[in-house]
């Protein structure tokens, strides 16, 4: 009985390779396989593994990667770019400003002078670091050029 | 001698004339004046056997509002209590309407009236360039262009843009200058985050002696204290050097910004009675809408 089957399981394998010269599928050897036991009694199923891996595993691994070598251009992964060649960031670090530096602590001061002081003083004459035509006095383009030409020449 | 502080005090506020007077001879950076009854009473700290009453009744104020009663303290942790004496403060001065509109205009005129913009762009006229046609009106097939440096161009002049030396400079009103420092010192009053002290003498002159004393006395992250003059006692002055929040101003410093910036406003009781004699004199002169009107020229 079992001569008999491997004979006939012969037979239809050499039928198949005369038919199509490409490699038989798996699953074709199984068909067969079955038709042939089928044949014959006292099957065993024979068990073929089709795939080697799990999906998570192929997930794992990450997409297939092609044009070896070549850089990417664009930034597909993480938070922030990559620094290449010392570039800098897109966004920039973020400094505090220290909020009680002496200008800022004592900004404003002396703004009431003229009310709290003597009186002898207004806030507008105690702009040093402003130039000379600029304090205390507003106007468009041409009233400040004027203004400057009166006073600086 | 606390009955002829607080005597001297009540003659120079009915005497506004002679006050005005005597502050008109003083320059701005008036030197530490050993003549004043505070520095008198500073000096005699551990001397003084009864606590220092400044109770004045401010008898000239028609406010229906009563004298706000505050603490006198002391930076000198060696004292027996932190609290020396009480003091009665102007009602128009401390005891004003907090008008929250006029701090806030305040505010914003003292950011924005110092402020020069000095951004600048050139015009198609100052950009290098652009002097000749670029190419014939007609015939080319090309749109018809007059100049490189057009504000249609790349690289040319900027139509609108910013010119340089731009101000923003404009004087508030008197008077909302003047009620907005009121309102400020209501409100900080109001708050408690106003505290009289009798002087800035401190016995040591180490910032972590500073720091303690205002942890201790939960007087805010940052504190400004205000005195008379401009010069300052050495160790208050050595141990807020290194401390950003915590600042010293003489009183014609002052400011509304820098007393909301900072959480605690501390004053010497010269201090406050040079700020009322001011404020009042202002609040009662004749000639404030002259001065409203008068126009500032260089």
């Amino acid at each position: 009985m079992k001569q008999g089957s491997g004979v006939m399981a012969a037979a239809v394998k050499s039928l198949l390779g005369a038919l199509s010269r490409v490699a038989t599928p798996s699953y074709g050897a199984a068909v067969t396989a079955a038709a042939a036991a089928r044949m014959s009694q006292g099957w065993a199923p024979l068990v073929t593994s089709v795939r080697h891996r799990y999906h998570w595993q192929k997930m794992e691994k990450g997409p297939l990667l092609r044009n070896y070598g070549e850089k990417e251009p664009l930034h597909n992964k993480g938070l922030l770019p990559h620094m290449e060649h010392h570039k800098r960031l897109p966004i920039p670090l973020f400094r505090p400003k220290n909020n009680w530096a002496e200008k800022r602590a004592l900004f404003g001061q002396n703004d009431y002078i003229d009310i709290l002081g003597p009186g002898n003083l207004h806030p507008t004459k105690t702009a040093y670091s402003v130039p000379a035509w600029l304090r205390g006095f507003k106007g468009n383009e041409y009233q400040m050029l004027l203004r400057k030409k009166k006073i600086q020449h | 001698m606390a009955g002829a502080l607080s005597l001297a005090w009540a003659v120079t506020a009915l005497r506004p004339a002679l006050l005005r007077q005597a502050f008109r001879s003083l320059s701005v950076t008036a030197g530490r004046n050993q003549e004043t009854g505070a520095a008198v009473a500073a000096t005699n700290i551990d001397s003084r056997k009864s606590p220092l009453i400044l109770d004045e009744k401010f008898t000239d104020s028609n406010s229906i509002v009563v004298p706000r009663e505050a603490w006198i303290e002391t930076l000198d942790t060696n004292a027996a209590s932190t609290q020396v004496g009480l003091i009665h403060l102007h009602p128009e001065v401390f005891g004003a309407n907090p008008r929250l509109d006029l701090i806030h205009d305040n505010v914003t005129w003292q950011r924005k009236f110092r402020m020069v913009n000095y951004a600048h762009t050139k015009v198609r006229s100052e950009v290098r360039g652009g002097g000749k046609k670029p190419w014939p009106q007609k015939g080319l097939g090309r749109a018809r262009h007059g100049s490189i440096r057009s504000p249609l161009w790349r690289g040319g002049g900027v139509t609108h843009g910013p010119r340089a030396y731009t101000t923003h400079f404009y004087m508030l009103p008197f008077s909302m200058r003047l009620h907005g420092l009121t309102s400020t010192l209501s409100a900080k009053f109001a708050q408690d985050d106003l505290k009289i002290v009798e002087s800035l003498d401190m016995p040591s002159d180490e910032a972590g002696y500073l720091e303690q004393l205002c942890e201790d006395r939960r007087w805010g992250i940052s504190v400004l204290f205000v005195d008379d003059s401009d010069i300052m006692p050495r160790n208050i002055t050595l141990a807020s050097d290194t401390l950003g929040h915590v600042n010293l101003m003489p009183v014609y410093g002052l400011n509304v910004f820098s007393m909301l910036k900072h959480e605690t406003l501390v004053l010497t009781v010269a201090a406050v009675r040079r700020i009322e004699e001011r404020i009042l004199y202002h609040l009662r002169r004749p000639d404030l809408p002259k001065e409203n009107l008068k126009k500032f020229t260089i």
